[in-house]
């Protein structure tokens, strides 16, 4: 029988093991694309492939951008995207406002579980009407019908996302100000806002990021590059590059890094966003 | 609904009573958030009730035919073959995230060096576009250029392409949802071992219990209300997969990978029969609908 020391030590020895063996599994993946989208297309057919790129070179970018029109997917991302967040940040928190403050009687609390309803039914269940809804509206292939659909989808997310932060704000703030003779409204704007703001910046990356890497409504409701957003574009390139494997990793990266970068900078919200406020 | 809603509130902060249109204030701060969620959710599944019952096809005027579209489906190999895919998808990249995600939970809940930088580095899987993902893994399951091949080759002597095989597609597959997605049960699994109190196991250890025994009778019955959520919104994530598979096999070869969205999606949207799309789809949300209800009455109280 090992001495206990030895045990302990064995045991950090294996701890260390496994959890860098975990960060490689996690992230090479990852640096093989980035690595892949730096190379020549001689080089990618290199075998044994090449750890990391012996000529890099910023080629696949610049034809995915010139000649795959990237630009203007990302123009479409961009539009859709931004609109929609910033709209269901504003009528979602004033929802999710009304539910930390008010859900005391029953007929509010069904209200509230309504609001729920739409991200408790899976998309596929909703996307043929969706279509056929939009299409006598004039919608598909076009901004506006993305923009509307990712609204609503939005909706239930920052109402109940900021319903946990605004609950976290003690309610005699509010109170005190009040009896000073500010209106409920006033009130809102210049105390609880102010303090709900951090909880504000985390739910609207969130959104931004869930709406950014949304694929099956974009696809289906937009196909042109009219409207089309950044994951449809890439996923449509896949079919068109065919063997230019480094313009399709170029395209991964364009499309990830960004969102990647603002996924950790709210991490510390990450449980709470990824539970809708039920695990903290 | 308005009118019960005012009679039936409770004396509320008087502060709230100075104005009549106060106590409306609730519900006019809900009602466009609710608005548009029913909007966006029950005409549209009406309107999919009703498609679900015409024989529609693109160029077509829709025609009323009752349920033969789901006497149809009852028949539909093809539909049974990827409810059975779907499942086997599920429940084992659910069950394959659930011990790994809960492994590095353990392996990281205590002081470790460089701690942030590590569970940082951890969630990239998760942070990345699904379509992203699916580009990561074909370029490693290439048989020409990929690394994976590169190294089952160097091992095994054989060149494989793992996508295009019948029987490693599916395989290949829930690998991917087990590497984008066991960050996201690591996250819920650890932030729930945290959040626990700590007398309990000071307790334990003072009677002199194993670590394993604490683990076993302690750490996971505390944690079963995490759990719960963690393995179920997982499980409905993975049972309405599409994007990963839509990039990477399309559902082949043959229909080896079709999970039952992307059956729905090729049936409505490449094959224009939106009426037998629309049957296939409320069928799902009904076999989602009585999955979900099933865990929260199994698991009432105890979450």
């Amino acid at each position: 029988m090992p001495s206990f020391r030895a045990r302990q030590r064995l045991w950090l020895l294996a701890r260390v093991a496994m959890i860098s063996l975990a960060l490689i599994i996690a992230l090479l993946p990852v640096y093989w694309m980035v690595n892949t989208s730096l190379k020549t297309q001689v080089e990618v057919f290199t075998a044994p492939p090449t750890l990391w790129p012996q000529n890099p070179t910023l080629e696949n970018y610049v034809s995915l951008f010139v000649r795959r029109r990237m630009g203007s997917y990302l123009l479409n991302s961009i539009i859709i995207v931004g609109t929609a967040v910033f709209l269901s940040l504003v009528i979602g928190s004033l929802a999710g406002y009304s539910m930390a403050r008010f859900a005391k009687d029953q007929a509010q609390q069904k209200l509230n579980m309504w609001v729920l309803v739409p991200r408790m039914i899976p998309p596929v269940a909703l996307v043929v009407p969706l279509f056929l809804i939009l299409q006598h509206l004039g919608l598909i292939n076009k901004q506006l019908g993305l923009i509307l659909v990712y609204t609503a989808f939005n909706l239930p997310f920052v109402a109940w996302m900021m319903r946990s932060f605004f609950k976290e704000i003690p309610i005699d703030l509010e109170e005190a100000t009040m009896v000073d003779g500010a209106s409920r409204l006033r009130s809102f704007w210049d105390v609880v806002l102010p303090l709900a703001a951090p909880g504000l910046v985390a739910t609207s990356i969130f959104s931004l990021l869930i709406t950014f890497n949304e694929f099956f409504f974009a696809l289906i409701l937009t196909s042109t590059p009219a409207a089309a957003t950044l994951p449809v574009g890439t996923a449509a390139l896949i079919g068109k590059t065919q063997t230019l494997y480094g313009e399709m990793a170029a395209a991964g990266v364009v499309a990830s890094v960004p969102l990647v970068i603002f996924a950790l900078l709210v991490q510390r919200h990450l449980v709470r966003g990824l539970t809708m406020g039920a695990v903290k | 609904m308005d009118s019960s809603l005012e009679l039936k509130r409770p004396p509320e902060a008087p502060l709230l009573r100075r104005h009549r249109w106060a106590r409306l204030l609730p519900v006019a701060l809900v009602a466009p958030t609710a608005l548009f969620a029913l909007a966006i959710t029950v005409l549209p599944l009406g309107y999919s009730v009703v498609t679900s019952l015409q024989e529609f096809r693109l160029g077509q005027p829709p025609a009323f035919v009752g349920l033969q579209n789901y006497q149809n489906l009852l028949h539909d190999v093809n539909f049974k073959n990827s409810l059975g895919t779907t499942l086997v998808f599920t429940i084992t990249a659910t069950a394959a995230e659930f011990v790994l995600g809960l492994m590095l939970a353990m392996l990281l809940k205590d002081e470790f060096p460089f701690q942030g930088i590590i569970r940082s580095s951890l969630i990239v899987p998760m942070a990345i576009a699904p379509v992203v993902v699916g580009i990561i893994w074909r370029l490693l399951y290439n048989a020409d250029v990929g690394l994976f091949s590169f190294a089952v080759q160097t091992v095994t002597g054989k060149s494989i392409s793992v996508l295009s095989s019948a029987t490693l597609a599916l395989p290949a597959l829930i690998v991917v949802d087990i590497w984008e997605w066991t960050p996201f049960m690591f996250l819920l699994l650890l932030a729930g071992i945290q959040s626990l109190p700590q007398e309990p196991f000071e307790a334990a250890r003072m009677d002199g219990a194993g670590p394993w025994n604490i683990f076993v009778h302690l750490t996971l019955p505390m944690l079963r209300p995490v759990i719960v959520v963690a393995l179920m919104i997982r499980a409905l994530d993975a049972f309405t997969v599409f994007d990963q598979v839509f990039v990477l096999t399309q559902g082949g070869p043959g229909t080896a990978t079709e999970v039952a969205t992307l059956m729905i999606y090729k049936t409505a949207f490449r094959f224009s029969q939106f009426g037998y799309g629309a049957s296939m789809a409320i069928t799902l949300l009904i076999l989602v609908m009585v999955f979900s209800a099933a865990v929260t009455r199994a698991f009432r109280g105890t979450v």
